[in-house]
């Protein structure tokens, strides 16, 4: 006569808690690396571009005092002291960029259109402005 | 040892599914940059065809200033205002179609055929100047939307094709354009199945899904009195378009300053209680348009404006920056606005 075996009782063991914990831990540490990589950058970038290349990039506080740019036959020249950015000279004839006065928060950006050039602030830090209107 | 293997096998696939954990959050990012509209844009987006997105986007937006500009000629638009009368494409006569309806919801406070004013002021040029008010005077006439008609060169088409001006009027769409270009655009992201993204079109922004953290879009409104923001709105799926007069502005010989939003009514730049207002609606064109009006309009008729569009199918929800330091924000936006603490504003809200 056929004998039928018993079902299999499963105990947790010392070993299932150790791959339980190893589980947890790698997605901790899964989940801190990603979102640390992008908050990367918390402290501001000045990038200046001309005509869309980037022309120059560099820490904001690694960025003070004038720097001069020509853009579409227009120069600019733009200061940058004690954590502000402004444009402190144009000859282009609006001087649109020159009345947008100083940046010095992340998301701000100054733009000459007649010169093609865009000074922004920029960084990846989850607390900033992604954009800003006005 | 067969139990100790399973084990081994199950963490091997526990480190792997961990492992790829990160990868959940890599998304295709594309970047675009141009000068266009009399403006600077930039755009990014997120997901697997967000760099064909952009392309097309970007060909769009120079094929929309191609037609709309005022003063490229052989433009659409510089073809109307130089012989009364034009072929216009499909693009072209859904604009002037919006930009007449809104004219007609905002009382005039809105209006496209200002052009001759913003050309006798010289408001878009280098050399910008204060007219006499007998000019003035003489061009408020040319003024009006009735002075523009869309017509059907076919009785057959089922869109308008042709546009025709009263003598010596124009029109200007350069309160409108950028924002139905956010819209185009809009279209062109949802058509390439792009989920997340942030343009900018000059004051024209349009944010779609959410950053890559999945929190909503931070869009700040900046103060127009100092360096640095009023207010933050976390946003999702909309357009945010701020007009002020703060930034584009000329100043006469004797030190007056002039800047260059025109009031339709009376021929002169705006003398605003308002600072700056900030539109957020699911139209990018509306959003355009009625930034423009509600600034012209002022504090009170802006308020009454934003009352009696809730009761009508297109609602909309507002900022607004007032002379007095006070920030104003309607009631719609209240859980997605927050106080910006060294700003010197004192907040309300508006309810209905």
């Amino acid at each position: 006569m056929p004998t039928r075996s018993s079902p299999i009782k499963y105990r947790p063991t010392v070993w299932d808690a150790l791959i339980a914990a190893a589980i947890i831990a790698l997605g901790l540490l899964a989940a801190v690396l990603f979102y640390t990589k992008n908050a990367r950058g918390g402290s501001a970038i000045v990038t200046v571009s001309v005509a869309g290349e980037v022309a120059e990039r560099a820490a904001l506080s690694q960025f003070d005092g004038d720097h001069v740019y020509t853009g579409n036959g227009y120069t600019l020249t733009v200061s940058a002291h004690d954590g502000e950015i402004f444009v402190s000279h144009s000859d282009c004839g609006g001087q649109d960029c020159v009345h947008t006065g100083a940046i010095s928060r992340i998301g701000q950006s100054i733009v000459c259109l007649p010169a093609q050039i865009v000074i922004r602030l920029e960084s990846a830090s989850p607390g900033d402005a992604d954009v800003i209107v006005g | 040892m067969k139990t100790t293997c399973k084990r081994l096998a199950a963490a091997c696939v526990a480190v792997l599914a961990a492992l790829s954990l990160p990868a959940c959050g890599e998304r295709k990012t594309a970047e675009l940059e141009l000068f266009a509209m009399d403006t600077y844009m930039s755009f990014t987006a997120y997901g697997n065809r967000a760099e064909e997105a952009l392309a097309e986007a970007g060909r769009t937006i120079n094929e929309l200033e191609q037609r709309l500009s005022r003063t490229r000629e052989g433009s659409e638009i510089w073809t109307l205002n130089a012989q009364g009368c034009a072929d216009i494409s499909p693009d072209t006569a859904e604009l002037i179609g919006q930009a007449l309806a809104y004219a007609a919801q905002t009382g005039g406070a809105f209006d496209i055929t200002v052009a001759p004013l913003v050309e006798l002021w010289g408001i878009t040029t280098d050399t910008p100047r204060v007219p006499a008010k007998a000019e003035i005077d003489a061009l408020l006439p040319l003024v009006g939307s009735k002075h523009l008609t869309l017509t059907r060169s076919d009785p057959a088409l089922t869109v308008f094709d042709t546009a025709v001006l009263d003598p010596g009027c124009a029109v200007d769409l350069g309160g409108i354009a950028k924002g139905y270009a956010a819209d185009r655009v809009a279209d062109i992201l949802e058509k390439y199945g792009v989920s997340d993204a942030v343009a900018s079109l000059g004051g024209n922004v349009y944010v779609r899904g959410t950053r890559p953290d999945g929190t909503p879009w931070r869009v700040a409104i900046q103060d127009p009195l100092q360096n640095g923001c009023a207010a933050m709105l976390t946003l999702s799926d909309t357009f945010v378009v701020t007009s002020g007069g703060y930034q584009r502005f000329f100043a006469d010989p004797d030190g007056t300053i002039y800047q260059h939003i025109l009031d339709p009514a009376t021929g002169y730049p705006v003398q605003s209680d308002l600072l700056s207002v900030t539109v957020v609606c699911p139209d990018g064109a509306r959003a355009d348009a009625y930034s423009t009006a509600l600034y012209v309009m002022g504090e009170a008729k802006a308020a009454s404006f934003w009352q009696s569009c809730q009761a009508e199918v297109e609602p909309f929800e507002m900022v607004l920056i007032t002379a007095d330091h006070r920030i104003v924000c309607t009631s719609g936006l209240a859980d997605n606005f927050t106080e910006q603490e060294d700003a010197s504003y004192a907040y309300e809200i508006l309810a209905h």
